[in-house]
């Protein structure tokens, strides 16, 4: 702050400094802080509630009946008192049954079935396959981006693409959809040349299969594998490309020793955020599957938050997520031998 | 080790519409220390690049020890490339930037790295190979490069400006180290550069390019002496330069009528009488007497000293000469007013033509 200050005077820096605590509070505290807290907390609703209630207004009903046939006073008073007594118990336990005590513990997260569990772990899987899968697809296409080709080629492929990301991600998810479906692009070409029966259902079911929602996802997140890379590739001094050619080496070892080391840190830019991105969607599965195929994480969240009406479940869910992702990529950086300040650059 | 001798035949260059090398020849015998000297853009890193096959040559062969290079790449050539920015591989310690050729022809870890050591040895940098490139300074980093380019033992060595990035003193020790490493490995190395010092300090012999030409090949002390073309007299040391025109040429004597008077000196060329011509005149063959055959009298403008020798600053009918001395009792105490003068055999005589300042 004091240098801060000495730099660029003293309302300039209090500005900077504000707008730092600003950006900290509004986008990383108070979301992730709202989300822990609700997954800490829910509404003990005891099941026997409501049927001590309906007892309290049975006992009350004989209690009146007996109210009405008892002449001494002495007997009634007593049992006016017995009804009032019953009717504060019936209104407290009514209070609580429409507004259930918050209890505060880790039950949210220890009461996650064999099921979600099984889920939550495919769902780490399938989003590694899809980061690895991103991966191969695009180093070529950063290498070409970034040293193989000409400065005229670079601006034409990067043109290329960024051009679908011109479009909203639903639709190029709904485009996908209908390349692969049962009458889509490719089984009506298929269909075409006699290869599948598409009159009798002959189709080729690739929707069935979870390989159509990593497609989709590539498709969806390659530029956040891409431009990490492409990044890092440009710094490459061409020049070791050419010395390691010069002394003998073939293209896979200038790849292997010389290109992927110094793109390390874009690569691990690149899986970090298709690794996350593809980990939390929601919407390429859900629509890829439309229901039908196995869940991803991700879309039992969104039930736990407007099916179930469980959102302290859903953010035990989501929170779940977060920190596992988190710990996952901690320690994929420590095998990789990638520092955040490698990251940082 | 051995050394392979390098020819060019009728090579030409075209990058698109632009000639980067107009058709050329030489060649260059085994073992030799050449030097290419030339003004940037002159087509001197062009040629290196095309002898180490990164380049195909549009039209004209390349051969490498006889053996005719068309159609093989860097890799197949029996040459190594030390770039200008040495380019060694940062994220690999020094061993294994050295080693990574023989990590390349398939030669095995323990192998590779013992051999590593022993051309570490070589450049006086034994017990480095741990070290990373970056935590070396710049003539050992330099060093580190002569040995990785080494260890592949090519026959011929390539080095396109690797000392430009050095500063003087490192640049001139490196020099010697060179010329030394070049010795001792007995291979024969192609040196560019734009800095004539280091082309004449090293070099057996040495070509001069302009232009996309080679202007002149020979050895370093004939460069210096007698250089072929207006272009290798100015690029190579200083000149002075007076233009005049030719009054008459007996033998190889010519007489040129100039600003400052009728000059005599030895004709290069072919000369008519009549023609522009340039007289050069190096500034330490300038004597302040009148005790040679041509003279001039001259106005001293200004005196820098040099340390061991002094250039001095005439002035004579709005033209600058300069004389170099040596420094001593002589050079202090100079009068105003001189009489220059250098001997028939100092002045070069040449038909007119580009000079290397433009």
């Amino acid at each position: 702050m004091g240098s801060l200050a000495r730099a660029y005077g003293r309302p300039l820096a209090a500005l900077i400094a504000a707008i730092t605590v600003v950006w900290v509070l509004v986008l990383v505290l108070v979301p992730l802080g709202a989300m822990i807290e609700q997954s800490l907390w829910w509404r003990e609703s005891k099941g026997d509630t409501s049927l001590a209630i309906d007892r309290l207004y049975n006992d009350m009903s004989t209690l009146q009946l007996d109210r009405s046939s008892a002449t001494d006073p002495a007997r009634q008073a007593a049992l006016d008192a017995q009804i009032a007594e019953k009717q504060a118990q019936a209104t407290a336990l009514e209070a609580q049954e429409k507004n259930p005590p918050k209890v505060y513990g880790f039950d949210n997260f220890t009461r996650i079935s064999e099921l979600h569990l099984y889920i939550f772990a495919r769902t780490i899987l399938y989003a590694l396959m899809v980061t690895l899968l991103a991966l191969v697809v695009c180093y070529p296409v950063a290498y070409s981006v970034a040293l193989a080709s000409g400065p005229r080629k670079a601006v034409i492929l990067t043109v290329a693409l960024i051009v679908p990301y011109a479009i909203n991600e639903l639709l190029r998810v709904y485009a996908w959809l209908m390349i692969l479906d049962y009458r889509g692009v490719i089984n009506g070409v298929l269909g075409w040349f006699g290869l599948v029966d598409l009159d009798n259902r002959g189709w080729i079911p690739f929707l069935e299969n979870p390989s159509a929602v990593f497609v989709a996802m590539i498709y969806t997140y390659v530029l956040f594998m891409v431009f990490p890379m492409v990044n890092t590739l440009e710094t490459l001094d061409r020049n070791q490309i050419e010395a390691a050619r010069d002394l003998g080496a073939s293209s896979f070892r200038i790849h292997r020793r010389v290109i992927i080391p110094h793109a390390k840190p874009g690569i691990a830019v690149g899986c970090i955020m298709t690794f996350m991105l593809s980990a939390g969607s929601y919407s390429v599965p859900q629509i890829m599957t439309r229901g039908q195929g196995g869940d991803w994480f991700s879309q039992l969240v969104y039930r736990q938050f407007y099916e179930s009406n469980n959102w302290n479940m859903g953010s035990a869910y989501a929170v779940s997520l977060l920190v596992v992702c988190t710990a996952f990529i901690l320690i994929m950086m420590r095998l990789f031998g990638v520092g955040l300040r490698d990251i940082a650059k | 080790m051995r050394g392979k001798d390098v020819r060019l035949d009728q090579v030409a260059i075209r990058f698109g519409g632009s000639t980067a090398v107009h058709p050329t020849s030489l060649a260059i015998e085994a073992g030799e220390f050449f030097s290419i000297l030339g003004p940037s853009g002159c087509g001197k890193t062009t040629i290196l690049r095309a002898i180490s096959g990164f380049i195909e040559p549009s039209e004209g062969r390349v051969l490498l020890g006889g053996e005719d290079m068309a159609g093989k790449g860097p890799n197949e050539r029996p040459t190594a490339l030390i770039f200008q920015n040495l380019a060694l591989f940062p994220l690999m310690s020094v061993a294994e930037n050295v080693a990574f050729g023989l990590e390349a022809r398939g030669v095995g870890r323990r192998e590779r790295l013992a051999r590593a050591e022993e051309l570490l040895d070589l450049v006086a940098l034994g017990g480095f190979g741990g070290k990373k490139p970056a935590d070396l300074s710049g003539g050992q980093r330099q060093r580190v490069a002569i040995a990785r380019a080494l260890a592949v033992e090519p026959s011929v060595l390539l080095l396109d400006e690797p000392l430009s990035a050095l500063d003087l003193k490192l640049r001139q020790h490196m020099r010697t180290e060179l010329r030394a490493i070049q010795k001792r490995v007995g291979i024969t190395f192609i040196y560019i550069t734009h800095d004539q010092g280091e082309a004449l300090a090293m070099s057996d012999r040495v070509a001069v390019m302009s232009r996309g030409r080679i202007e002149q090949v020979a050895a370093a002390d004939t460069i210096y002496a007698d250089p072929a073309t207006p272009f290798v007299s100015t690029f190579v040391g200083e000149q002075n330069v007076l233009p005049g025109t030719l009054v008459s040429l007996a033998k190889d004597e010519a007489t040129v009528d100039t600003p400052v008077g009728r000059v005599t000196g030895r004709a290069k060329g072919d000369l008519a009488p009549g023609a522009a011509v340039l007289v050069m005149v190096r500034p330490e063959r300038m004597a302040l007497d009148g005790r040679r055959e041509n003279s001039l009298t001259a106005r001293l403008t200004a005196r820098h000293l040099e340390g061991a020798s002094v250039n001095l600053d005439f002035e004579a009918k709005g033209r600058r000469f300069l004389v170099v001395m040596p420094n001593g009792p002589a050079a202090r105490d100079i009068p105003d007013e001189v009489t220059l003068s250098f001997g028939r055999t100092d002045a070069l005589v040449y038909a007119e033509g580009p000079l290397a300042n433009g």
